[in-house]
């Protein structure tokens, strides 16, 4: 006997969120936490407040709901870095990323660009040729330990047209693979293509629009006085904030190393989440390296991780406004993400691991699983 | 296993790992929620506000109730209100049932019948707070009681409430003419 109550329950089917939404949103209670003095701001503030804002109002971790005293905008908080850990053998020593980045910030005039270059350039340069993977998708697992607690995965699929997938396990998969189940044209298109335009030679372009995919109001590619307006209203926006919460002090003005320590927070995140996200496809990962390559904040060694060749490549506190620290590893030959680990004062570690496989969307469909390695078939 | 109460008292001593893991327990919970009243992609976005809203006030937390779900849905509704006050009337989603996918029971009953626009017209026609908790009752599984907790309610509201809104729409004719049929499909391949 069906009511109107059986009725009603059986609507509640909806489309789950994205594995990568829960851990934004996860983010920013981090960053969050991390920043008591955080303020929170009236939803429409930013939106609202005439800024000449480049972008839609697309939000990320930090921005648009909640702004930190005196940021103007919100930071990408080192949390929203997940990160691994995969540090045995160091050899070597760090090299600042950027030294031949076309934004760099670093590095002497004296240096040849040949001989400074960034082992993320070189790197990036020879992942077409080290590329010898068949297939026309990826499954990436990602296995994530919050503070020690037992670690969550989720499996997804990425297919070279641009369809997403994923499950709760991997014998999930293939029944997951429907038109029904396809999670692509999500909010982290905008970084995947960003990411495939510097691969494809025009980084600078590629620089400003990775940033600006964080909604702000930097006025990065305007000229000085259209700049300098903008972050005149930013500095006036941070005082009314200031009355309006009855913060105590000041709040710092907008200067152009606190716009350039903001832009790297936005490039880094942004650029991490399109390596996260696709790191199957080759052209993401050289764009990225490419992209993270004109950081001054990050440096890379090389290093071995479990007998590979690895780079770990480190956001240190500059590129998190002075707070926290991401670490990344790659494998060295082909950029895969191994892992990354992220650290922030007062905040639990988040370690994540990667692991991706190069598969057949048919044949997956059909059944047949990539042999993964221990652990990761839960 | 620690209650949901006890992390959150751990969490007002500093034990910020301890507010994370109550996050980790409903996280899904709280996203299908959003997600069935705002769609997945303002469900996304949400989210995270959810939980920095749920961490500056969990002082507010009554310890009594082990299960902070109920406190978290409402939470979410806090911020779910805001985010339907700050959007265009254009943009709203005309009616929460419109989100639900997946499932059209009046397929086997009547192709030419909309299931999903039946009621979505009967719960539209229900009181805001019926509606509330209703759906807090049919698609979060929560008691009664635990929807009045969510809406901030004595529990014999919600338990009036959610009497009146499952009278009216077994009252509406459309709704009555649906469970008609399908009972008696049922009752014809017995």
């Amino acid at each position: 006997m069906t009511d109107e109550m059986d009725l009603v329950s059986k609507l509640k089917d909806v489309e789950s969120l994205r594995p990568e939404a829960y851990e934004r949103a996860r983010n920013a209670l981090r960053a969050a936490m991390a920043d008591p003095g955080t303020l929170r701001v009236k939803e429409t503030a930013v939106q609202d407040n005439g800024f000449s804002s480049r972008r839609d109002g697309r939000r990320r971790v930090g921005t648009g709901g909640k702004v930190g005293i005196g940021a103007g905008i919100g930071v990408a908080a080192a949390a929203a870095a997940i990160a691994l850990v995969a540090t045995s053998g160091t050899t070597g020593s760090a090299v600042p990323a950027a030294a031949a980045g076309s934004g760099a910030t670093t590095g002497t005039a004296s240096r040849s660009p040949a001989a400074t270059q960034s082992p993320l350039v070189t790197l990036a340069a020879s992942i077409k040729a080290n590329d010898h993977t068949a297939g026309d998708a990826s499954v990436v697992i990602q296995s994530q330990r919050i503070g020690g607690k037992t670690p969550a995965a989720v499996y997804q699929v990425f297919a070279d047209d641009g369809a997403v997938y994923s499950a709760g396990s991997l014998s999930g998969l293939p029944a997951a693979i429907t038109p029904a189940g396809n999670q692509g044209g999500n909010s982290y298109d905008a970084d995947l293509k960003v990411a495939i335009l510097a691969a494809n030679g025009n980084l600078a372009k590629a620089r400003t629009e990775m940033i600006d995919n964080t909604s702000n109001n930097l006025g990065i590619g305007l000229s000085p006085a259209a700049q300098k307006a903008d972050w005149a209203k930013i500095d006036q926006a941070d005082k009314e904030l200031y009355k309006e919460k009855d913060a105590k002090g000041t709040p710092p003005k907008m200067t152009a190393q606190r716009a350039q320590e903001l832009a790297d927070n936005y490039l880094w995140t942004n650029s991490f989440i399109a390596l996260s996200t696709d790191n199957g496809n080759p052209l993401v990962r050289e764009g990225v390296l490419r992209l993270l390559s004109t950081i001054s904040g990050v440096s890379v060694a090389h290093t071995t991780t479990g007998g590979k060749a690895t780079l770990t490549i480190t956001a240190g506190p500059e590129v998190f406004t002075g707070d926290g620290s991401q670490v990344v590893v790659i494998d060295a030959n082909t950029g895969t993400l191994l892992s990354s680990v992220s650290n922030s004062t007062g905040i639990a570690q988040s370690v994540t691991t990667y692991q991706v496989y190069r598969v057949s969307l048919a044949a997956l469909k059909a059944g047949k699983l990539p042999s993964v390695t221990d652990g990761a078939s839960a | 296993m620690a209650s949901d109460a006890e992390l959150i008292g751990r969490s007002l001593g500093g034990d910020g790992d301890a507010f994370m893991e109550v996050i980790l327990r409903h996280e899904a919970a709280v996203g299908s929620y959003l997600a069935r009243r705002a769609g997945r992609e303002a469900a996304e976005d949400l989210l995270g506000d959810v939980w920095v809203a749920a961490f500056e006030s969990r002082r507010s937390y009554d310890q009594s109730y082990s299960d902070a779900r109920p406190w978290l849905y409402g939470v979410a509704l806090n911020r779910l209100r805001r985010h339907w006050r700050s959007q265009p009337a254009e943009d709203l989603v005309p009616d929460v049932t419109s989100l639900a996918t997946g499932w059209d029971p009046w397929s086997s009953v009547d192709d030419g019948v909309d299931t999903r626009a039946v009621l979505r017209g009967a719960l539209a026609k229900l009181r805001p707070e019926e509606r509330e908790v209703l759906t807090l009752v049919a698609w979060e599984d929560l008691t009664a009681a635990d929807a009045a907790r969510t809406l901030g309610m004595p529990a014999g509201t919600a338990r009036r409430l959610l009497h009146q809104a499952r009278k009216a729409l077994r009252s509406a004719p459309d709704v009555a003419a649906l469970l008609k049929d399908l009972n008696s499909v049922k009752e014809a391949h017995r």
